[in-house]
């Protein structure tokens, strides 16, 4: 590392070089002028010269005023020290690096999903999501397409608003169906996300709703894969479930729809068939996501008052569509409650914040460690301070050393943190939903971290230097040994450095051990139903194009064919798999029922088929379960949780009530016992079971197996692939492993958590133990001195102990009350245990001070055996 | 703080007498670094041999107080040489240093060649 590279340097000491070389060329020329041999007159005109390299290096201490210059200076004699010292160096840069990469794994996880919600598009931050009604974390589509043209046209506020739909569906026509991600989208709505095509050209406004073609956009990894990024390929037309579609552009690589987290494979307006008329032309019909972009100068809370006053016109003129809470509420998108975002934003703050003790506490041990080195070199700071660098200087170079070795910690995190940030993914298990969620490694994540690395360079460089720049230059060479210990003030620093390491690992423990108790009291949790021993497998019959005489068919013969299964003992139908992130809603009116004002009426709903609460271990409390006869010849009937039968016929029986759901009458023929919807710690909401044969629309096999239900999942499969092979069967899987990726944030919390945990452990620990080892081999001296004078090895034991135990000590205080206060930040991620939960934090605590008292042991232990004689000559 | 003045006192003082050689040597005529330490030597009867250790550094320190400004030329045997010129600061600053070099002298002389009866009475 030798001179700092810079342009004008670098050419100002070409330029020197050519002047000496002028200077010598003339002084060989006077020399030959007086008749000395060539030869002779160089060698003499060298000799007179003297040392060339010398005066370089003096003369280049003129220029070298220039700060870039003096940084340099600075910087080789960082590394120069640091050299000196590998076992220091190596140590403190691994500890950085890991404090650093924590940081910016997280930060860009934040980046891959909340800094960047919809991929491609124009200033997302202008977006915003409408919600109506009550704000809620898994909302359902909150909008029917009459309402959205209402608000698109009617409001003054937003420059563009968009409406999508998506759904699986499934590619026919090339050699094998492919199941896609299908959108329907309004006419508009690349516009407003601010995308222009790849190729062709996007919707135009008149083809939104049943147009004379219709038309498809592809995205690009689709376009890729299935049509290998055919340049030609607009115009052509593909088979959406045996529908031809015109291709009219393909999206640009990376776009991926509207929400946040999911991956969209390709686009059709609202009503491509026009087969759609329920959906375009009912109110209640209850569909569409909408995404709206504020007008320049436009707050969100202005445009949410417009919007709602445009909604309340609507609730007005519709009262009998708009039941409940109508309110407009718009979110931005990094914290959207559609998609993602609105889990990923309650979770990973959090974790950037843990992340930040860490570094903190690593810069704190860091920092012990340069105090105590620098204390072993005040030697040689007090004869460069006694030989004129000012402190300013010294404290310069000091602070130099901590920015180096924490630039290095962030090179060392860079190339971490680039497959650290991929890791995102492996916290959700295989599920239903086509998740992209991944953290991404840009450059905001590269001023991330090094705003993190300089940060803590200057936290464990600055501290201890300005500090140790403070002795007084004489009294340390005069008191060499008498005071080697390193001053009275130093020993306070060290102190309060452990102090801080200890109390800033014990929130770290705490949290990472509530979060782990929830992780284990979520996966202890009776969700209400049976998990252990049940397949679900998904049946495209409805995205393959059959008439619904064929679907029928093929269902019965499903369901006949896999029931017969040896080791499968009931197989039942549903449209839905509880505890996959997702549910269905729809807005049923129990007869004879008075809503409190603003009271929604959407409850969950799901169509299940004969023996599904047998299948799944469910209780029915009253009534009956659903038969084959359920069908649809014969009258509508549904099937109430308690919580639905408690709220809309309180002490009365349920049996019999008739609820109007889609404009129909339907009867009520049995309670089920509440289970699990989607979380765990949900709050009740009514359910409401319509049998399948009535109008089931997407098929999932349910088995209840005798084993394994993994050991069936081949076997299910290729009966069904029997029924017709173009049935495409997919997300076959135990229910046990679909359901936990409703846990997954709560695993991502205890795993994160528990890492920077264990990470806050181990370095409070050495940190506690490096400074008592210290301090005692600085009092060897006087140790020896009190062996000889008859104290007992027990005394010295007690001596050394002692002095740890008051760190460890002050430090648990301080780490409890600062704990305590920021368990509060966590406690909505809790399940099933309190924020203070006593044997939790007695045992984080008695945890910490075990591992401190052993820490200080093997010092006091040391210092105990050691041979008194030899301790006092020991200087 | 107290170890660095003596220090920086007996640099300046040396430096001050180079500057102001260097600054004299150039009121003659641009000149590059050899042809200072001949015309010095030449000047002073062989008596100031100016190592090149302090020439150099000190013509670098006075170009960037802005006393000399220097150019590439041709010197008069084709030799391609970094002159110096002396600046019109540069001979504010020479004029001073010879002032403060006068009085100096004057004191040192008077202290050196002081009459003993005056100094006993």
């Amino acid at each position: 590392m030798r001179g700092f590279p810079s342009f004008g340097f670098q050419r100002r000491k070409r330029e020197f070089e050519e002047e000496i070389d002028a200077h010598l060329q003339m002084a060989i020329a006077d020399r030959v002028a007086r008749g000395e041999t060539a030869e002779s007159a160089r060698q003499a005109a060298e000799r007179e010269f003297g040392n060339v390299p010398l005066v370089q290096d003096v003369t280049r201490d003129m220029w070298g005023q220039g700060w870039l210059e003096q940084l340099g200076r600075d910087l080789r004699y960082a590394f120069r020290q640091l050299r000196k010292s590998p076992g220091f160096t190596i140590t403190a840069i691994a500890m950085l690096a890991v404090a650093i990469c924590a940081n910016s794994t997280v930060f860009s996880w934040i980046d891959g999903t909340m800094l960047r919600p919809i991929p491609g598009a124009r200033d997302t931050g202008a977006l915003v999501s409408l919600q109506r009604g009550v704000r809620n974390l898994s909302p359902t589509p909150p909008f029917s397409y009459l309402d959205y043209r209402d608000l698109r046209e009617q409001n003054h506020t937003l420059d563009g608003i968009l409406a999508y739909h998506h759904d699986w569906i499934t590619l026919t026509g090339g050699a094998q169906p492919e199941r896609v991600y299908i959108a329907n989208v309004s006419a508009n709505y690349f516009d407003v996300l601010g995308i222009q095509p790849m190729l062709g050209r996007f919707f135009l406004p008149e083809e939104e709703s049943h147009p004379a073609i219709p038309s498809v956009v592809l995205g690009y990894s689709l376009w890729k894969t299935r049509y290998a990024a055919d340049p030609a390929i607009v115009g052509k037309a593909i088979e959406i479930a045996r529908h031809p579609v015109t291709v009219i552009g393909v999206a640009p690589e990376g776009v991926t729809g509207a929400m946040p987290g999911l991956r969209e494979d390709l686009w059709v307006t609202l009503d491509p068939l026009g087969t759609e008329v329920r959906r375009m032309t009912n109110r209640g019909a209850v569909w569409l996501n909408v995404i709206g972009r504020l007008r320049s100068g436009v707050s969100r809370g202005q445009a949410a008052q417009d919007l709602d006053t445009v909604m309340r016109h609507l609730v007005a003129a519709y009262p009998d569509e708009h039941l409940g809470d109508n309110q407009i509420t718009l979110d931005p998108m990094w914290c959207s409650p559609f998609g993602a975002n609105g889990y990923v934003a309650s979770t990973l703050p959090i974790l950037l914040a843990f992340a930040a003790v860490v570094l903190l506490l690593t810069c704190a041990n860091v920092a012990t460690l340069a105090l105590v080195r620098f204390v072993s070199r005040r030697r040689e700071l007090a004869i460069r301070q006694s030989l004129g660098a000012n402190r300013m200087q010294l404290v310069r170079q000091m602070v130099m050393e901590g920015v180096v070795l924490s630039i290095v910690a962030g090179a060392v995190a860079l190339v971490l943190t680039s497959w650290t940030s991929k890791t995102f993914e492996w916290f959700f298990p295989a599920n239903s939903n086509p998740l992209i969620l991944n953290g991404s490694m840009d450059h905001k994540v590269v001023i991330g971290i090094a705003v993190f690395s300089l940060l803590a360079g200057l936290l464990c460089g600055a501290l201890p230097a300005w500090r140790s720049s403070h002795a007084p230059a004489a009294e340390v060479l005069k008191a060499e040994s008498a005071s080697v210990s390193g001053g009275s003030r130093n020993r306070k620093l060290l102190s309060a450095l452990v102090v801080a390491q200890i109390a800033l690992s014990l929130p770290l423990l705490l949290c990472s051990a509530l979060f782990l108790r929830t992780l284990r009291n979520l996966a202890v949790a009776n969700p209400g139903f049976e998990q252990d021993h049940v397949l679900t497998a998904s049946v495209g019959t409805n995205i393959v194009g059959y008439s619904p005489d064929e679907e029928r068919l093929i269902r019965h013969k499903i369901l006949d064919r896999v029931s017969a299964l040896p080791g499968a003992k009931v197989a039942s139908f549903t449209d839905w798999v509880p505890m996959t992130l997702s549910h269905k809603g729809v807005d049923a009116w129990p007869e004879g029922y008075v809503p409190r004002p603003h009271e929604s009426l959407e409850v969950y709903h799901c169509d299940v088929g004969p023996r599904y609460f047998e299948s799944l271990h469910i209780p029915i409390v009253e009534g009956r379960e659903f038969t084959l006869d359920d069908d649809e010849k014969a009258p509508r009937v549904l099937i109430v949780d308690q919580t639905a039968a408690r709220r809309y016929w309180p002490g009365q029986d349920p049996l019999g009530k008739k609820l109007r759901v889609y404009g129909s009458l339907y009867t009520v023929v049995g309670v089920a016992r509440n289970s699990t919807h989607i979380f765990v710690n949900e709050s009740r909401e009514p359910m409401v079971y319509m049998s399948f044969f009535q109008g089931g629309y997407e098929t999932i096999v349910q088995v209840e197996t005798e084993g394994n239900p993994a050991d069936l999942a081949p076997v299910v499969e290729n009966t069904i692939h029997a029924i017709d092979q173009r049935l495409p069967v997919f997300d076959v899987r135990p229910l046990r492993e679909s359901t936990q990726v409703a846990s997954s944030l709560a695993a991502i919390q205890s795993a994160l958590a528990g890492i920077f945990a264990l990470i806050g452990l181990v370095l409070a620990v050495t940190g506690i133990y490096g400074v008592v080892a210290y301090r005692t081999q600085m009092r060897t001296h006087e140790i020896g001195i009190r062996m000889a004078l008859g104290a007992s090895r027990g005394n010295v034991l007690r001596l050394v102990l002692s002095q740890g135990l008051w760190l460890t000590g002050i430090g648990l205080a301080l780490g409890l009350a600062f704990a305590l206060g920021l368990t509060r930040i966590i406690v909505r991620l809790l399940y099933g245990i309190g924020a203070h939960d006593p044997v939790t934090v007695a045992s984080v605590v008695v945890l910490l001070g075990a591992m401190s008292l052993v820490a200080c042991y093997f010092p006091a232990q040391r210092a105990m055996r050691r041979n008194p004689v030899s301790a006092i000559r020991e200087l | 703080m107290s170890g660095k003045d003596p220090y920086k006192n007996r640099v300046e003082l040396l430096q001050g007498t180079l500057d102001m050689l260097i600054l004299q040597t150039l009121q003659w005529g641009p000149q590059h670094g050899y042809g200072i330490v001949q015309a010095l030597r030449l000047r002073s009867g062989d008596v100031l041999q100016v190592e090149t250790g302090s020439l150099y550094p000190a013509l670098h320190r006075l170009e960037r107080q802005g006393w000399v400004q220097s150019e590439w030329k041709q010197s008069e045997s084709r030799q391609k040489a970094r002159y110096y010129r002396i600046t019109a600061k540069g001979k504010k600053q020479l004029a001073s240093d010879l002032g403060r070099w006068e009085r100096i002298v004057e004191a040192i002389g008077s202290v050196m060649y002081v009459k003993p009866e005056e100094s006993e009475s």
